[in-house]
């Protein structure tokens, strides 16, 4: 068996700041595994600008803020997997990865740092009736397909729910030529960043349907529309789209985490980063946040020193969070409901209290 | 010209056990799917539960085969290479209406020698099942109760009546039979099949292929169940599958442990009653939101991954009406299973109107319909009738050793592609080449697992339609999510952005 002293899981903006800052405070063996062929997580699908303004002072797109670190990643001496994927990760420290090029393989290490970012929550998560046509796709799952895939998608789009990246694809498929009927909101504002309301719909004219939302979907083989409801009057409207972008919110991806601390405290050799610990509104923050995290592993390899929850971070912004939340958690860690009641998935406090009330 | 001994119209789960048990017989024998893949209506949204026999009346097909077959469903299971969970069911109640009902199903299952079967207090009931309202009163177990995944099971019978030498036609559709001297035209738009005998398994739709032949008698008043589906973190919270005996005259509630893990919830009955209505509605939804705080409060709903609408293929009597010119049906529903059966057509057999419990009786009907067609057209015992179906492969299921083999070999076994429910592209690519393969999405998801995990297809998605593309060697824009129409990709008027 091969022994790390860090195993960064996650080859995004977060794993590779991470990763970069723990070597350049010394530690030594490290290995850093991503499950897509390239390093640089949802950055590469991220075509359009707005990246790097705080933490390089000039505007990139998303590929190219990715590239910066890749570039110096790979000249780094730190052992990078790609396509691989860690499949388990023990209380003891063993990780078991599973790759195209590595096979299956198990190996040991003193410290992980989790940057495995968020998925989307699937539209089965809401009473949003009728069948089950295809033509749906979650937001990000969209943007990777356009951008990275170059597929075409569909012709008349609605989206559901005005986060950033349902913003962000709006725009983008105006731009493309694309219909787009409207974005919709269950809130009474947009839900996004307000630049990205006004660059993204206003500048646009794509209607923003706020207070708004589809309770039905219509459609045997490919989706043909859908049924929205006002919810402040009960108004339905039906909107023939042959396309539903889903933007309803990011759940981190910690299901490592909790293996690994065995459904108890997050043990002192595990460190979270990036979108997995919270949804960041800005890269750049990711970085920041990332080198620290970092920096605080470096210190528990080669010193010993346990980070007592410390958590520091340019942005603690956690609006944009669907997850249930503990409020004062000192490491800003989502509930998960388990079979004992709730419990802070990193934190592991005994009496958290969920951030939506319930 | 194409000539068969039997043509199997529908190809779900009945008329996969249908071919499988036909393949025990020297006839050449072919199954017609009018979709592109199998166990696609029915058999894809259903409850999953293999009963032992406590709910059926004494006497019937029904309480004799759930007996038999839930009894040695194992062994049927091992020897499809199936997956399949015997974890006892409880049927429980919350006031005297039910326990009424519970001595009841108490005593039809002892007289149908339902193996195991008991009557369970209150305070035993929550130590088997500590989310339960702590108001529960009585419970049935039924220990015998298991619960499968139909589709792979039916998957299964197809593969293994192909295995010895069932033909299978997807994207068949019937459109006319015609009786002829020895046996029957089978039309499918402009192509005619010959055959000596029909079975008659098409599902929702096997009471218009029989009207092909004869005079409406049995006709499917379809209504629509709505389910939920829990991520596998929420597994802790329901032990057997519990089934919940209401207070009022409406149908309870049914949880089911599935075999993946997950929490399947429902059905609740909605007012829908198209035959391809397979969509839910804020009805059956809103309905089953309180029949779960009634009877498990505590399930964490906020894991709920997926909701889907089911069909039941309710079959009645129907009789002319001379008045109104149209065929009347009576007021009750035909609660028995039978192969049907008219003498002005013999050699066509119908299972009409299989419901609740089709899927344990799935396999025995079949069986059921292939003796009584053997013996009508007078075939011999095929005596290199093979049972045995190898079981695909599934990474999760394999010690540690032997996946880092397989990755060795093939190093499409060690990509993961589905990381919700860990399936590498080397068991999508086996799912594709099998037979009968994957051609879609929704195919590969019933074959692997792949997409029905907690993200439910946001990552993979995308994959899973190159690596079919790419396997059946055709345009990324001819894969369907799942049947006619449901393009993903390119169907639009750009081709290529």
């Amino acid at each position: 068996m091969t022994f790390y002293d860090l195993i960064v899981i996650g080859g995004g903006p977060a794993g590779m700041a991470a990763a970069l800052s723990a070597k350049a405070n010394g530690v030594s063996r490290l290995i850093l595994v991503e499950r897509a062929d390239t390093l640089g997580g949802i950055l590469n699908q991220c075509t359009h600008s707005g990246f790097g303004l705080v933490y390089f002072g000039e505007e990139l797109t998303g590929p190219q803020y990715a590239e910066r670190f890749v570039a110096k990643v790979k000249t780094a001496d730190i052992k990078i997997l790609t396509s691989a994927s860690v499949v388990s990760l023990k209380q003891d420290g063993t990780v078991l990865i599973s790759g195209e090029k590595c096979g299956l393989i198990e190996v040991k290490t003193k410290a992980a740092i989790l940057a495995t970012g968020c998925r989307e929550r699937p539209i089965g998560d809401l009473p949003v009736t009728g069948t089950r046509p295809s033509g749906i796709f979650a937001a990000g799952m969209a943007q990777k397909m356009v951008n990275v895939g170059g597929y075409d998608i569909g012709n008349r789009f609605v989206i559901l729910g005005s986060g950033d990246v349902g913003l962000i694809m709006a725009r983008q498929l105006k731009l493309l030529g694309k219909e787009v009927l409207a974005v919709i909101e269950k809130e009474e504002r947009c839900g996004g960043l307000e630049r990205n309301r006004i660059n993204c719909l206003e500048k646009y004219q794509i209607p923003l349907k706020t207070l708004c939302t589809i309770n039905r979907i219509h459609g045997k083989g490919r989706i043909s529309g859908v049924t929205i409801q006002n919810l402040a009057n009960g108004n339905e409207e039906f909107l023939d789209c042959d396309t539903l972008i889903t933007s309803i919110g990011l759940i981190p991806e910690r299901e490592l985490a909790e293996e690994a601390s065995g459904g108890g405290e997050l043990p002192d050799w595990m460190f979270l980063c990036g979108n997995s610990c919270y949804v960041h509104d800005l890269v750049d923050d990711v970085t920041y946040e990332a080198e620290r995290i970092g920096y605080l592993a470096a210190k528990f390899i080669l010193r010993g020193e346990i980070n007592n929850g410390e958590f520091t971070g340019h942005s603690k912004n956690i609006t944009n969070q669907s997850a249930v939340f503990c409020i004062g958690c000192p490491k800003a860690c989502p509930l998960t409901k388990t079979a004992d009641g709730f419990s802070g998935a990193v934190c592991g406090r005994k009496d958290p209290v969920p951030s939506d009330g319930r | 010209m194409q000539k068969y001994d039997v043509i199997v119209i529908g190809g779900g789960l009945l008329g996969c056990f249908a071919a499988r048990n036909l393949a025990r017989y020297k006839l050449n024998t072919l199954l017609l799917e009018a979709r592109e893949d199998l166990c696609t209506g029915i058999s894809r949204a259903n409850t999953a539960i293999i009963y032992s026999g406590a709910n059926a009346k004494p006497g019937t097909i029904k309480s004799r085969m759930c007996v038999e077959t839930s009894h040695n469903f194992g062994d049927l299971c091992s020897e499809l290479g199936v997956r399949y969970s015997q974890c006892g069911s409880i049927m429980v109640c919350f006031g005297p209406r039910g326990e009424e009902t519970l001595h009841e199903k108490l005593s039809d299952g002892l007289d149908n020698g339902v193996h195991g079967i008991r009557l369970i207090s209150g305070e035993e009931i929550l130590k088997m099942e500590p989310y339960l309202n702590s108001n529960v009163r009585l419970g049935l177990f039924s220990p015998e109760d298991g619960t499968v995944i139909p589709w792979e099971l039916g998957l299964a019978a197809a593969e293994n009546a192909i295995h010895n030498g069932t033909e299978i036609k997807l994207n068949v559709k019937v459109t006319d039979i015609e009786k002829i001297e020895d046996g029957y035209k089978v039309f499918a738009g402009e192509t005619i099949f010959y055959t000596r005998g029909i079975v008659n398994c098409a599902g929702l739709f096997a009471d218009e292929i029989l009207e092909k032949v004869q005079k409406p008698s049995v006709r499917i008043f379809p209504n629509s169940g709505n389910y939920f589906i829990l991520d596998t973190k929420a597994a802790g919270f329901v032990r057997h599958i519990i089934s919940h005996e209401s207070e009022k005259k409406t149908k309870g509630l049914t949880l089911v442990p599935t075999v993946d893990g997950n929490i399947l919830v429902g059905p609740s009955k909605t007012s829908s009653n198209e035959k391809d209505g397979f969509q839910t509605s804020s009805e059956g939804l809103d309905r089953l939101g309180k029949l779960v705080a009634e009877v498990m409060p505590d399930l964490p709903m906020e894991q709920v991954i997926r909701s889907f609408g089911a069909i039941r293929p309710n079959p009645y009597h129907v009789h002319f009406d001379s008045d109104s010119g149209l065929y009347a049906r009576e007021e009750d529903n035909i609660g028995k299973f039978e192969v049907t059966q008219s003498k002005d057509n013999l050699a066509f057999l119908s299972l009409i109107g299989i419901k609740t419990p089709g899927v344990t009786c799935s396999n025995g009907l079949g069986r059921d319909a292939a003796d009584k067609m053997a013996a009508l057209l007078g075939a011999e015992i095929n005596p290199e009738f093979d049972p045995k179906r190898p079981a695909p492969t599934r990474l999760v299921d394999l010690p540690i050793k032997e996946r880092s083999r397989l990755a060795e070999e093939n190093s499409a076994y060690g990509k993961i592609v589905c990381r919700c429910r860990t399936v590498s592209e080397g068991e999508i690519i086996d799912s594709i080449h099998r037979i009968p393969g994957a051609v879609t999405v929704d195919g590969v998801k019933r074959r692997t697992g792949a997409c029905s995990g907690r993200c439910q297809g946001s990552f993979c998605t995308q994959r899973i339609i190159e690596i079919l593309a790419r396997e059946l060697h055709v345009p990324l824009s001819s894969i369907n999510k799942d049947g006619p129409g449901s393009y993903i990709i390119g169907g639009g008027s750009i081709d290529v952005l």
